[in-house]
Order: C-alpha cells, then structure tokens, then sequence
C-alpha cells in the first residue's frame, strides 16, 4: 500500500469529518432562512408554466389550425387575383369618365350643343335618317 | 381528486411527487451550500443570498430534469453566483475607494445573543474541534478558489470527479489537478493536526 496515499486518505477523511461539524454548528437563524428559501424555490418550480412536451399534445390541432390558415390565406389571394381585373377596368372607366367631364368639348357631344344649330344627336339622327332615306 | 391548485395553477399528482423529491434534494444540500459560499465568499449573507438564488434558479429552469443531475447543476448555478458576486464586490470595492466619505454603514452590529458563550459545558475533546473547524476553515478561505472549491466539492458534498467537473465546467483533468494541490497546501499549511 502506498504510505502517501494513504495519508492523503486519512487526511481526507479527517477532513470530512471536520467539515461535517463544521455544517452541523450552523446557526438556527440561518437554518431557518435556508428553509424558507427552500420553501420559496419549491412553490416557483411548482407555479413553473408547464413543460415543453405538454404542448406536444396540442401540436394536432395546432398543425390542422395552421394548415386552414394558410388555406383561407391561398383562397382568398387567389380570389383577389381574379378580381383585380374588373377592378382595374372599374378604375378605367372612371378614369374615361373623369377625361370627359375635364373635356368640356366632349361633354358638349354628350349632354347637347349649346352652340347655334342641332345638337350632336339630333344631327346623328338626321344623318342616319337621310342616309335611310336616300338608300330607300 | 387528481389536481391540486397551488397558487394559480394546477399541481397534478406528478407535479406534487417532482416537488416533493425538489424539497428533499434541497434540504440535503442547502447547509453544505452554505458553508462551500460561505467560505467563498467569506460572509453569512451574502452565502444566504448566493444559495437562495442557487435554489430558485434550480427549481424554475432544471426541476424537470431528471433528480441525479440537480446535484452538479445545482453547484454550477451555485458557483456562478458566487463568481458573480465576487465580482460584483471587486468593482465595489473599487469605487468605494474612490469615494470622499466612506464609511463603515454596511458593517452590522454584532447580534450579542448570537455572540454570547454557550452555556453548554466544552469538554476537551469538543476544543479540539473546535480548533480543528476554524484551522481548517482558515486554511480553506487561503486556497485559491479552484482548488477550494475542487476540495469542498469532492470532501464535503462527496461528488465524484466527473460531478466535480459538471460542477465546476471544467475536465475531470482539472479536478484531479485542482484537488491534488489543494490536499498538498492543506496539509502542508495544517501538518500533523490531521496525519
């Protein structure tokens, strides 16, 4: 046996011992505190929010919820894509509407001459008259 | 019954049994914690907050592994703490030196109950110890902190050198070393009090 290692090992050992009266003379004050600090981290560990693998469980429902989501979300952009023409030639139409009232010459065609003379439709409808007339 | 509320929340049986086995594992260690921060960090109150906050930051991130490894998380989480406060001191300390008027606000009066005598009658053998407890404690605060801590962590907790080294986030080399040298200076600077 090895004198060395044995010495350490008593060493050791008395060591131990030492330090085990050492912790068993500590104080009642502190003995206490330590207990209500114990008390403390068990009530937090308890009042912890559940576990990762509990929210496993919801991971159906959560992937079907997602799924639909994405689903309503495709739907409706393609519904929009389909729209989108009739709202462009809307806005195209109220854009024409918007140059004829600017124009006020064109506004005049539509509305009637003011001017001497037919106005535009009466003569458009005298023109397809004659033109009715002298064919028949 | 199978839930309790506690608080706000509901403690299921196996909740309740993880708490139990929590307060079992802490009461084994919480006077040995004390005294491994207490010699760190060379105050009662200090050590009380360090092993506190040690506690709390176990049971709220670790209480659900599994119970053999609360131990050297638990040292881990312990020694940060201590590392922490250390530090914190240092700086400190340094800035109070540097203030005009520094004075003695933070050292308490000594409680004079927990100062006086026991009444309890010493035999001899209780002033060995006695004498033995505070050489050793004195030779303990002397080591550097790795090595302290290396012997504190393998004499008194009784981890073995792979827990050490979980504790200590360091190799199972550096154990060995740290401890080796700790046993050499404690018995060079105790000599035949323990051989």
């Amino acid at each position: 046996m090895n004198p060395s290692t044995s010495s350490v090992s008593d060493f050791e050992r008395n060591a131990r011992l030492v330090l085990e009266e050492s912790v068993s003379r500590v104080d009642a004050r502190t003995r206490s505190r330590l207990n209500q600090a114990r008390q403390l981290a068990v009530e937090a560990a308890g009042a912890r929010p559940r576990p990762r693998w509990r929210s496993f469980a919801l991971m159906p429902a959560a992937g079907a919820a997602t799924a639909a989501l994405l689903l309503g979300v495709m739907l409706w952009q393609r519904e929009s894509a389909v729209r989108e023409p009739v709202q462009l030639e809307g806005r195209a139409q109220a854009v024409e509407d918007l140059d004829l009232l600017a124009d006020a010459e064109g506004l005049d065609l539509v509305e009637g001459w003011d001017g001497p003379g037919p106005g535009f439709y009466e003569w458009a409808a005298d023109q397809t008259d004659g033109n009715v007339q002298s064919s028949g | 019954m199978l839930a309790a509320t506690h608080g706000d929340v509901d403690l299921t049986d196996e909740a309740k049994t993880r708490s139990r086995a929590l307060n079992q594992f802490l009461a084994g260690v919480e006077l040995k914690a004390f005294k491994i921060a207490q010699m760190a960090l060379r105050h009662e109150d200090d050590a009380l907050d360090a092993v506190q906050d040690a506690m709390l930051q176990l049971a709220r991130a670790y209480a659900d592994r599994p119970a053999p490894e609360w131990k050297p998380l638990f040292y881990r989480i312990l020694e940060n703490r201590i590392r922490d406060m250390q530090r914190r001191r240092t700086v400190r300390g340094r800035v109070i030196s540097w203030l005009p008027f520094r004075g003695d606000e933070d050292d308490e009066e000594p409680d004079p109950i927990a100062q006086a005598p026991s009444p309890e009658p010493q035999p001899v053998k209780r002033l060995e110890l006695d004498e033995a407890v505070g050489a050793l404690e004195k030779a303990l605060e002397a080591l550097p902190r790795r090595q302290q801590q290396a012997f504190l962590l393998r004499t008194l907790e009784g981890l073995d050198v792979a827990a050490t080294a979980a504790a200590m986030g360091c190799s199972e080399g550096s154990v060995k070393t740290h401890y080796f040298r700790a046993v050499q200076a404690l018995r060079a600077q105790l000599g035949d009090l323990y051989v």
